[in-house]
């Protein structure tokens, strides 16, 4: 499928109605509110961002259109010339030329007036500026009126075009207008076109589809052509000549032999010789059309030759049909020959398509897919193992299929009254032709040919259908389910009998409606459901009592390899042993819970202390030595204090009172540290806290107040008190006094 | 070969199972999927409603031939009950307990043989054996460990997933001992157990299925009975014409202009 959706394309609006989409978009989704006493920034950036919006949605929008349309370079060839033929290529591509034009424009008007913008000194010019660069923008967009309904109309008439897949296994009916290409068209697809005795009745290509071979055929019937030059042909002709062009397909080329067309066969010929390039790689059929009127055989033998002529001069069939084109007999209303026509034509293609696929890539394509295309079939050797080990399989194939013979009879009887049906139907349809033969005074010996036939057609159906009545085949099949829901009350309603699936199952068919509960004294009845039951209780005791024996067989053993006194007396202390070495060991281990770590350490300190106390009693007592001793004082206080240390002056209260050393305890010394030990304990005031020195403090106490100047002047509260109070205050400004109104004052 | 739908969906394998003596289908809202069943099979063969675990899909969790039925240990006393109560005597229903619970996915069976997954127990694939008595044989199709899933086949025929190479396919065709190709169902889907339901006679695919998938189906699954056709019926290899052979001459140019 081609990538591109000619049915998708999103309408086109007009010109005045693209302005109006802009601006109420503009109007919209932009501010709206401004005020001259704003900034003047403010101004310029409101403005600004209404003429940059305004250029936004006009690209957004032209955009859009231009990057919809398909553009005829990228779409298939077909698609292509089709457009070229029937919008006029050139118009199509100048329309949205310009309308990509008009989007660069705008966008150049835009860059324009922002910059202009920039240099509005107040809100009248910017809004001025504004003003024009929109209604700049606008003018532009008028002017491409002309090109917006153009592909307005373009949108409509390609959603209406068939959606013809090129690549698709395509028949492709031609031939002058009215030589019968619709009417095959009705017979062979379900398309419907419309049939009319005057010329170009197909004004356009219509499409239609048909299964032949499992396969979906695409079958295009397109206007008639008429024998002139290239140049002189009008759009409708066109049309097909595009169709013959670009399409692989196989061509049913049409030929009107009794010439009620109104054209002669030399006619038909001539524009066949002349349009024949456009046939030169394709499958061709000449159908003979209109045979009911004057068959082949009638004509006479130049007119003969000339139809022989034209399959002669087509040479690319495939190999199957010695290359020539087929000329084959067909009647629309006897319905003669359409079958054959369209038969050949599916097969002629079918062929070239299946032959190009194998040879693409050397048939490695086809290669790639065999596991698809082949039955592989089971290995011989590998058969006689299996036969040999699995039982019942002995006779080969036919046993291994299980068919009951009901199945056989009934596929027998199927076959009998499709067979009846099948004839019946071919019965209506030859009486059907005979009426029309009748009706359109069609030649008498082709009338009573259809008769014959009609006839005979009738009799075979009637010992068809009496044979199927008779085996039994048409008898009407039985009520389903289905019939069943609908007569109880429809889907969702109806709840199907299960139990009658039971019927002929049972022991006994009085049983299949019979309630079974499910849960009976609080236990569930199919655990207790068991048909051998007895037996297996029996081979459940069998099996008690004969563990019982064992047990009681392995007790004497027991009892015979008994312990003696002294034995049983040194087992004795073995196990104790353990247990007691188990127990200590279990004592040893340490990951029970501990002590907190700062009791723990408590504890060591005392100890420690006790120590330590003893040693430098014993100190003091040897060296009176000052320096000594605080040397040996801060040797101690090294390492990691547990009491809180404070300098030197707090850390030797106790020494002061000893009085040992009262001569290095100043009074000064003294008041500091009693100060000190208050101040640390306490934070700054908060009036001090988060300034490095004075001088930050004092600079930043005189910004404050000059910033509380402002708050005050305005009598806020403070930085979130933004009430702002009404500006204008209705009650000064409105109502009438007795000399004019307030606002003449 | 008939073409149904089972409220919308065309998985119609996920909810019914059909073997060469007993159908079931799920109990739907509406009779309509039972019915077309019913009417094509009612004659030869007990079409039943079934339920396991009271769901329905029980195409995907069932897996039997024409001596057994397998079922999941999920499934319920009662609903073994039905079952039991509408299937002949002569087929065997049984519980298995499997990890792998859905059965009708890790198993494919026909009468004689039967692929089970690669990881199934061993008890499980000795009841398989002794329920259903075929010849058990662990296996993949291409690659997926879900055979019941991936692979369809009768007594006739079968077919496999489309990508199982050829290679593959003459093994698997020669341990199962039936023509077997590959191919898809529902337009293109390869789940054939999920499309497909067969047995030797008859066949149903879900609906959206082509008319080349389905002329293949019917081909080598044989039932193509209509004896009056010009068709000569013979299969791929012996009427070939150059490269590749189709399943039958007719059939071969349509496969290779909508496949290749």
């Amino acid at each position: 499928m081609p990538a591109y959706n000619l049915k998708q394309l999103s309408p086109v609006p007009t010109a005045p109605e693209l302005i109006d989409i802009v601006l109420l978009r503009t109007q919209r989704k932009t501010p709206t509110v401004i005020h001259p006493g704003y900034k003047i920034s403010r101004i310029r950036s409101f403005y600004m961002r209404k003429v940059k919006f305004t250029q936004q949605t006009i690209s957004e929008r032209l955009g859009a259109i231009v990057g919809d349309f398909p553009r005829l370079d990228d779409v298939h060839p077909f698609h292509a010339d089709l457009m070229s033929v029937l919008y006029d290529r050139d118009h199509y591509k100048l329309a949205l030329g310009q309308l990509s034009t008009c989007k660069k424009l705008c966008e150049s008007v835009c860059r324009d007036y922002v910059r202009l913008l920039k240099y509005g000194d107040s809100l009248y010019r910017c809004k001025s500026l504004k003003v024009a660069a929109l209604g700049r923008m606008m003018t532009l967009l008028k002017r491409q009126k002309a090109a917006l309904a153009y592909l307005e109309e373009v949108r409509k008439h390609i959603g209406r075009l068939p959606s013809l897949d090129p690549t698709a296994r395509t028949l492709l009916v031609c031939g002058f207008p009215n030589v019968g290409k619709s009417s095959f068209m009705n017979k062979v697809t379900r398309a419907e076109v419309e049939v009319q005795p005057y010329a170009f009745t197909t004004k356009s290509l219509y499409v239609g589809h048909m299964d032949h071979r499992y396969l979906r055929w695409q079958v295009i019937d397109t206007p008639g052509i008429l024998d002139h030059e290239l140049e002189r042909r009008n759009v409708i002709e066109m049309q097909a000549i595009t169709a013959l062009a670009h399409l692989p397909c196989a061509v049913l080329y049409f030929v009107d032999v009794s010439e009620q067309c109104g054209y002669t066969i030399e006619q038909q010929a001539g524009l066949y010789h002349s349009i024949r390039a456009l046939f030169s790689d394709k499958q061709l059929v000449v159908v003979a059309n209109k045979t009911d009127v004057r068959g082949l055989d009638e004509l006479a033998p130049e007119r003969r030759k000339l139809l022989d002529d034209m399959c002669a001069a087509h040479a690319s069939n495939g190999p199957d049909s010695d290359q020539r084109a087929p000329l084959i007999e067909m009647s629309n209303v006897t319905e003669t020959g359409i079958t054959d026509v369209k038969n050949l034509a599916c097969e002629l293609l079918l062929s070239v398509r299946v032959e190009k696929r194998r040879s693409a890539q050397g048939g490695g394509r086809v290669r790639d897919k065999l596991n698809r295309l082949v039955v592989t079939q089971p290995r011989a050797t590998h058969a006689k193992t299996l036969t040999s080990a699995v039982p019942g399989t002995q006779n080969g194939d036919e046993s291994r299929v299980c068919i009951p013979a009901s199945v056989l009879a009934a596929r027998r009887a199927a076959r009998l009254a499709a067979k009846a049906r099948r004839a019946e139907e071919a019965a209506d349809r030859d009486e059907a032709a005979l009426a029309a033969a009748v009706e359109t005074g069609a030649r008498l010996e082709a009338v009573d040919e259809v008769r014959e036939r009609a006839k005979a057609s009738r009799r075979a159906a009637h010992d068809l259908v009496a044979e199927a009545t008779r085996s039994g085949a048409t008898a009407p099949k039985p009520a389903t389910e289905r019939d069943l829901m609908w007569l109880g009350g429809g889907p969702g309603v109806y709840s199907a009998d299960t139990s009658r699936e039971y019927l002929g199952q049972l022991r006994c068919d009085d049983w299949a409606s019979d309630v079974v509960p499910e849960i009976m004294d609080g236990k569930n009845v199919l655990d207790f459901v068991d048909p051998d039951i007895v037996a297996r209780l029996a081979q459940l005791d069998r099996e008690e009592a004969e563990t019982d024996e064992a047990l009681a067989e392995a007790e004497a053993l027991e009892a015979e390899s008994a312990l003696s006194p002294a034995e049983a007396a040194l087992v004795k202390a073995v196990r104790d042993k353990k247990k007691l070495d188990r127990l200590k060991s279990q004592n040893k281990r340490t990951n029970a819970s501990v002590l907190p770590r700062n009791k723990l350490r408590g504890r060591q300190m005392d100890y420690e202390g006790g120590d330590g106390g003893d040693a430098m009693d014993t100190d003091e007592n040897e060296d009176d030595d000052d320096a000594a001793r605080r040397a040996r004082k801060a040797a101690v206080k090294r390492g990691r204090s547990l009491t809180r240390r404070r300098g030197d002056a707090s850390s030797d209260v106790h020494m002061s009172i000893d009085g040992a050393d009262e001569e290095h305890t100043t009074k000064k010394a003294r008041l500091r540290s009693v100060s000190r030990a208050r101040s640390g304990s306490r934070p700054p005031p908060r009036t001090d806290r988060g300034f490095k020195d004075d001088k930050q403090k004092a600079e930043a106490t005189k910004v404050g107040r000059k910033m509380q100047k402002k708050i005050n002047r305005l009598a806020r509260a403070g930085e979130a008190d933004r009430k702002t109070g009404p500006k204008l205050l209705r009650w000064r400004l409105e109502g009438k006094m007795s000399t004019g109104t307030r606002r003449s004052r | 070969m008939i073409r149904c739908q089972f409220e919308g969906s065309n998985e119609i394998g996920v909810v019914s199972r059909l073997t060469n003596a007993y159908a079931l289908t799920c109990v739907g809202n509406s009779e309509s999927f039972y019915s077309v069943f019913q009417s094509e099979l009612s004659q030869h063969i007990p079409v039943v409603h079934a339920s396991i675990a009271g769901c329905r899909f029980v195409g995907r969790v069932t897996v039997g031939n024409r001596r057994g039925l397998l079922v999941p240990n999920t499934t319920g006393d009662q609903e073994l009950q039905h079952l039991r109560n509408a299937l002949p005597d002569s087929v065997v229903v049984q519980r298995v307990d499997e990890r792998l619970s859905a059965l009708g996915n890790c198993i494919a069976c026909n009468d004689h043989v039967a692929l089970v997954h690669t990881d199934l127990d061993r008890e499980t694939e000795d009841i398989v054996a002794d329920v259903l008595g075929v010849e058990v044989f662990r296996q993949t199709i291409c690659g997926n460990a879900l055979v019941g899933s991936y692979c369809v086949f009768t007594n006739q025929g079968g077919i496999v997933h489309p990508r199982t190479s050829v290679e593959d396919l003459e093994e698997l065709a020669s341990l199962l001992q039936v023509p077997l190709i590959a191919g898809t169902v529902n337009r293109g889907s390869d789940v054939l157990g999920a499309g497909l339901v067969a047995n030797d006679w008859a066949a149903f695919c879900g609906y959206d299925t082509t008319s080349t998938e389905i002329n293949v189906l019917e081909t080598v699954l044989k039932l193509d009975d209509d004896d009056d056709d010009d068709d000569d019926g013979d299969l791929a290899g012996t009427s070939a014409r150059g490269g590749g052979g189709g399943p039958t001459p007719k059939m071969r140019d349509a496969l290779i202009d909508t496949i290749v």
